[in-house]
């Protein structure tokens, strides 16, 4: 079976559930999500039967649609990635009824589309893992991101969910202009789309790249300050804290995973050639300082917030930075280690620790009714499996040995210190500090304080399975961190 | 057909200005309409004359008239009393003005005639794999005029068909996207 048929029938899937959710019940639509886990569970199984294109094989789609570990590396992320998001939405309803119509509306009112978007997301998600050409990676990043920008607005009665879709749309439509320039001058200084192309100019002395560095830095930074916004590295993460805030939670949860993995493996495609010819030293340079400073900022702005959501977002800011220091140390990294499996098996580790906690979230949000972190005290006593997934988040969000956040940030230390940057590193420990008060603060006041009332929380059979693989995977990761790592390193 | 060049970009710029500095959405949004005409023009020179038209079709014609009349529907009045940001003004105008010396110094490191920009080898090319297409544009091949409607098509249809299956889903995704945003009452 073709690769490209994974995608296909995730579109199909959407609209299928498109139709049903013109015919189902009002009161039924969580229907329409359950369907789409299931559909979407038997997609993520033929992702193991999937093959690339056959020799001689020349039709036009194989020179945009990559099929190697990467692309399906994170094809399979998308794809659990927006499983666990559909069943936080599940868990999300009742806040979505509050915000969606008025009372006399019919219960169920616009929770059908809630359901299905995500699905488009998500093919667009699988598409970016494929991309290999400029124009198929501009036009799936825009799927994802128009995507993005219904479904942050969509709470449309909530003030804060209008302004931070107001706030994604117009700087959104902003960085996508720069990125945008970034790649017509790279298509300008190279005549071609197609990004194996490009970087096979690089070998040519005579090549227009070449000859003028200066132009070819400039499309760099261009296309670095488009995925910098996606990624959410400063000085690009403006948007970040209040869109994260205002947005409902499963799409906060889906904004922090799924849109920054996308940004990574399209930012590492494309930049990954040019690190390594090193045409433009500065580019490493600029990567590293927007690493450094996205390190530092984000960990020591997130010490100060008091709402969970709010941290999280500067949490996850932080987590890009460390991302980005691995990205630069590409080419400088000790020929052992592949710095393609540094950076996937910390985005995986991120994948399972982001998702708990906003899961978690979601529960409390819908049934405690806030997301301060002083709503999390005395968790434990509420309830004893959703106090110990979160703490398992927490622990590996700060990067304690025996979870998979330990390996990521245990790799991504490695590969800086084999390419000697120094004071990135030290602003790196000094970011893993500031972690560690910030991610054990929700840890005090779940096990350590009182709960205010004896309200107990309850959690779905569903939910409950997702989030106790979630934790499977985040303790099998931080003992055996192999399968990720030895996936690419053959490539 | 330098000075056609010069004039044209002369408007583009001057209306690009008026839309920017102007207080009155409606003034905004017809200097916008001038600018567009002005980019149709420069693509007409450039001999891409499909896409020219399209500028004025799609932009100036369908795009703005809609943005005109949502414009005229909103009451805006307000927007044109609100005092001024001096400080966001600066900002703004610094940030550009950084941007143009940067991009002045790369252009500057062309040196003109030395290296043709790749993008002209690649345009001709194009035109060569002409087979296929119909007689009256081999035609017009052959006195060496490109029948860019033909070419535009073929190439987006045949080559970069994929990426239009994927612009397809992102039409379907914004048409929800409005409906569910703008809905008065959802049930």
């Amino acid at each position: 079976m073709p690769a490209y048929y994974l995608e296909a029938a995730v579109v199909v899937l959407g609209i299928v559930l498109m139709l049903m959710d013109a015919f189902v019940e009002k009161a039924e639509k969580s229907l329409v999500a359950k369907v789409g886990v299931l559909g979407l569970i038997g997609v993520f199984v033929a992702l193991f039967f999937v093959r690339g294109p056959e020799a001689g094989d020349a039709a036009p789609i194989w020179s945009f649609y990559a099929v190697d570990p990467t692309a399906l590396f994170y094809k399979g992320f998308a794809l659990i990635t927006t499983i666990v998001v559909l069943l936080m939405s599940l868990d999300y309803r009742g806040v979505l009824q509050h915000f969606m119509g008025p009372e006399q509306e019919k219960a169920g009112a616009g929770q059908g589309e809630f359901f299905y978007l995500p699905l488009f997301t998500c093919a667009g998600l699988m598409w970016m893992a494929s991309a290999k050409d400029i124009v198929s990676i501009f036009v799936a990043l825009e799927l994802v991101t128009i995507s993005f920008y219904v479904l942050v607005a969509f709470l449309r009665r909530n003030v804060g969910s209008l302004e931070a879709g107001v706030k994604y749309l117009i700087l959104g439509a902003l960085s996508t202009g720069f990125f945008v320039y970034g790649l017509t001058w790279l298509f300008g200084l190279s005549g071609e789309t197609e990004l194996s192309k490009i970087a096979a100019q690089l070998a040519n002395e005579d090549s227009a790249m070449n000859l003028y560095p200066k132009a070819l830095l400039f499309a760099l930074s261009m296309v670095l300050v488009g995925l910098a916004f996606k990624v959410a590295a400063v000085p690009f993460q403006i948007w970040v804290p209040d869109v994260y805030q205002g947005a409902p939670t499963p799409v906060t949860a889906f904004l922090s995973v799924g849109s920054k993995a996308a940004g990574f493996v399209v930012g590492y495609r494309i930049l990954q050639p040019f690190i390594d010819a090193n045409t433009t030293p500065q580019l490493i340079t600029l990567i590293l300082a927007v690493s450094g400073a996205t390190i530092l900022l984000g960990n020591l702005a997130a010490m100060q917030q008091d709402n969970f959501k709010r941290m999280l977002a500067y949490s996850s800011i932080s987590h890009a930075g460390f991302l980005l220091l691995a990205l630069g140390c590409a080419r400088t990294a000790g020929s052992q280690i592949n710095v393609q499996g540094v950076m996937a098996l910390y985005l995986g580790g991120y994948l399972a620790m982001t998702l708990l906690a906003f899961h978690v979230m979601c529960l409390v949000r819908d049934q405690l009714g806030g997301e301060e972190i002083a709503t999390y005290k005395g968790l434990a006593q509420r309830s004893p499996f959703l106090a110990f997934v979160l703490l398992i988040a927490m622990i590996s969000l700060a990067g304690i040995p025996f979870t998979a956040g330990f390996f990521g940030k245990f790799y991504v230390f490695l590969v800086a210190l084999q390419s000697r940057y120094y004071v990135i590193i030290a602003l790196a420990v000094l970011g893993v500090g500031a972690g560690f008060y910030y991610y054990l603060k929700v840890v005090r006041a779940m096990y350590w304080d009182e709960a205010a009332d004896d309200r107990r929380l309850a959690v779905g059979p569903m939910s409950k399975a997702g989030m106790a693989l979630l934790t499977g995977i985040i303790l099998v990761l931080g003992v055996y961190p192999t399968p990720i790592l030895s996936l690419f390193a053959s490539s | 057909m330098d000075v056609l060049f010069y004039i044209f970009s002369a408007i583009m710029i001057l209306f690009g200005l008026g839309v920017v500095v102007s207080r009155n959405p409606v003034t905004s949004a017809l200097c916008l309409v001038v600018s567009f005409l002005g980019l149709a023009a420069l693509f007409i020179q450039l001999d891409a004359f499909f896409i020219g038209i399209v500028q004025i079709l799609v932009y100036a014609g369908a795009v703005m008239v809609l943005f005109l009349f949502i414009i005229m529907l909103l009451d805006l009045k307000s927007e044109e009393h609100q005092p001024m940001n001096y400080m966001a003004f600066a900002g703004g105008v610094i940030l550009a003005v950084v941007f143009v010396v940067q991009l002045a110094s790369v252009l500057s490191s062309f040196k003109a005639g030395e290296l043709g920009f790749p993008l002209q080898q690649h345009e001709l090319t194009l035109a060569e794999n002409a087979e296929g297409l119909p007689e009256a544009a081999q035609e017009r091949m052959a006195e060496e005029k490109l029948p860019d409607v033909h070419l535009v098509g073929r190439t987006i249809f045949t080559h970069f068909n994929f990426p239009l299956q994927v612009v397809a889903v992102l039409l379907l995704v914004s048409t929800i996207g409005v409906v569910i945003l703008s809905k008065r009452k959802l049930t």
